[in-house]
């Protein structure tokens, strides 16, 4: 189990999330939820413990093991991963360099050609194609989409997946998430679009930072339509609303 | 040594480079091999003039390719020296007539030099129409002893198009002087890309120029140096847009990985014309942040990252 417990952080003094917990089971799939400037992403960004987002308070456990002081690499390898909303480009680097970790990944030639399949990339064309700007957003989310398949983590965090994409694409990010939990492992989706919320079973609802609301994402998904999304305060929640 | 080991030698260390050795041996393709101030190999083909003068401590080659020539496969330069000290002076004058296309792969190995200068230089014309491609890419010792000066001067006359390409990144460097000039004429196209790694305590000093004096020329300089250890990078690339609607972009992006690297880039554009239109794009520092950690949130360490990422950078 991945548990967040009482986090807060902040940059440039500005509390951006406070006192924040969560808890991800194994095989569950999960979605974060809320409006934009939320801090959902920073969430995601602090589970994988990016360099630029260490929390000044509370502690991240995986296994009941503290992991908060861990770096990316570390947490990788315990099974943590996270796929950017923008993922970032490499010049030169090929697909198969990308998902093969230029041959650190121990996977066969056939593997990466099936988890392109399964994204629907197909190989002949993309497997020499680079990971550069030449790919248009939807084809670098679904080499990243691919690249999950063939890392298996036991907790993959999707920032946004959705993002400047098609409408088809929506279909291979919903067989990628329900993969990764068929498995055992647990998807965490974070998404402001209550349509990529609908195939996951809990949810966090986050308002300015905190938890405004969790529960079954149905539940969830109530609560953004009735507070999130007819608020006349976004990112500024009143007492009321906290649940 | 003799001719044969010499021919040897060089295509065995060429092969290193990715070239096929076979190439030099198939009669449809045109090649010149130099060792030292040697000529040790040569095949031309219909369309194509290559005549080489010995000198007295180098090569001078005069090429020519004739008008509405498209040469079929790309021209084979191997430019060797197999001593362990020495100067060596090469100069390629080429002209692409009008309309003729052509493409170069050359490809320079001083494997074994430890004290050696090398000075290259190039005076290209690309005529009215014509199309050159020069691929250039080195291989030289380990020893980063080695002095590397390399002029070109190229003109591109009207709706001629011209590429070239330098590519240093499998070896040592040693000292390194590339200077490049490139005119470009009415509609002409010229592209000038560097890629170098430097490492321990190589020396590069890249300067691209583009001079647009033709209406609607349009150009690129782009360099790509990584940095490592102790090295010292220095960049200059220059535009200048003296017609209208003459367009160029400038690019430079250096990679550092070493607590020691010295490097800076400059960029400098000037107009004398308003109606052309110059811009430029620099990076300098460590690699990117979000690539490094999108490869690390993958299971690599920094290292291994940082050294993927550059590997890609380089190619």
């Amino acid at each position: 189990m991945l548990e967040l417990v009482n986090i807060s952080y902040k940059t440039n003094e500005r509390e951006i999330l406070s006192d924040i917990s969560m808890k991800f089971l194994p095989g569950y799939k999960y979605a974060i939820i809320g409006t934009n400037g939320a801090g959902k992403s920073t969430i995601g960004y602090v589970i994988m413990g990016l360099s630029a987002y260490k929390p000044y308070k509370g502690r991240i456990l995986l296994d009941k093991s503290d992991i908060t002081d861990l770096s990316v690499s570390e947490r990788a390898k315990l099974g943590i991963t996270l796929m950017w909303q923008e993922p970032a480009r490499f010049e030169g680097m090929t697909i198969e360099t990308y998902l093969t970790l230029g041959g650190k990944l121990n996977v066969q030639k056939s593997e990466v050609i099936e988890a392109m399949e399964f994204v629907g990339l197909n190989p002949a064309l993309y497997l020499k194609r680079f990971v550069d700007k030449t790919l248009s957003g939807g084809e670098r989310k679904r080499v990243e989409l691919a690249s999950i398949v063939l890392l298996k983590p036991n907790y993959v965090i999707l920032d946004e997946p959705d993002s400047g994409i098609d409408l088809m694409s929506l279909n291979i990010i919903n067989d990628v998430v329900n993969y990764v939990a068929q498995y055992g492992g647990t998807p965490i989706i974070i998404t402001h679009r209550e349509e990529m919320a609908y195939n996951t079973d809990y949810g966090y609802l986050i308002c300015a930072g905190k938890i405004l609301f969790n529960g079954t994402t149905n539940d969830v998904l109530k609560a953004f339509r009735g507070t999130c999304e007819v608020c006349e305060h976004p990112n500024l929640p009143r007492s009321e609303e906290m649940k | 040594m003799d001719v044969k080991r010499e021919f040897e030698t060089i295509i065995k260390t060429a092969e290193k480079l990715g070239t096929d050795a076979s190439n030099f041996m198939d009669k449809r393709i045109a090649s010149i091999i130099i060792s030292g101030n040697r000529v040790i190999g040569l095949n031309n083909v219909q369309g194509l003039k290559i005549v080489p003068t010995t000198l007295e401590d180098g090569v001078q080659v005069d090429m020519e390719i004739e008008e509405n020539t498209q040469i079929p496969f790309p021209i084979h330069v191997c430019t060797g020296y197999l001593e362990k000290r020495g100067y060596q002076r090469v100069i390629f004058n080429i002209r692409v007539r009008r309309n003729a296309k052509v493409k170069f792969t050359a490809h320079c190995v001083f494997p074994q030099a430890e004290e050696f200068t090398h000075d290259a230089i190039s005076n290209v014309v690309i005529e009215d129409g014509a199309m050159m491609e020069y691929n250039d890419e080195h291989y030289h010792s380990d020893q980063g002893t080695i002095i590397l000066k390399t002029t070109t001067n190229t003109v591109v006359e009207n709706n001629g198009v011209y590429k070239n390409a330098f590519h240093l990144t499998k070896t040592r460097v040693g000292k390194l002087d590339v200077k490049m000039y490139l005119t470009l004429k009415e509609n002409a196209v010229g592209e000038l890309l560097s890629k170098v790694k430097a490492s321990k305590n190589d020396e590069v000093d890249i300067n691209e120029i583009l001079y647009l004096n033709g209406e609607k020329a349009k150009g690129l300089a782009k360099t790509i140096v990584v940095g490592l250890d102790e090295s010292r990078v220095t960049v200059l690339n220059e535009a200048y847009g003296n017609a209208p609607y003459s367009r160029a972009h400038i690019s430079c992006e250096e990679v550092t990985k070493g607590e020691k690297v010295i490097v800076s880039t400059t960029p400098i554009l000037k107009i004398t014309n308003d109606l052309a239109e110059l811009t430029h794009e620099a990076s300098i520092g460590r690699v990117g942040e979000k690539q490094l950690e999108t490869l690390m949130s993958k299971g690599l360490s920094e290292e291994e990252a940082t050294d993927l990422i550059i590997k890609g950078l380089l190619i």
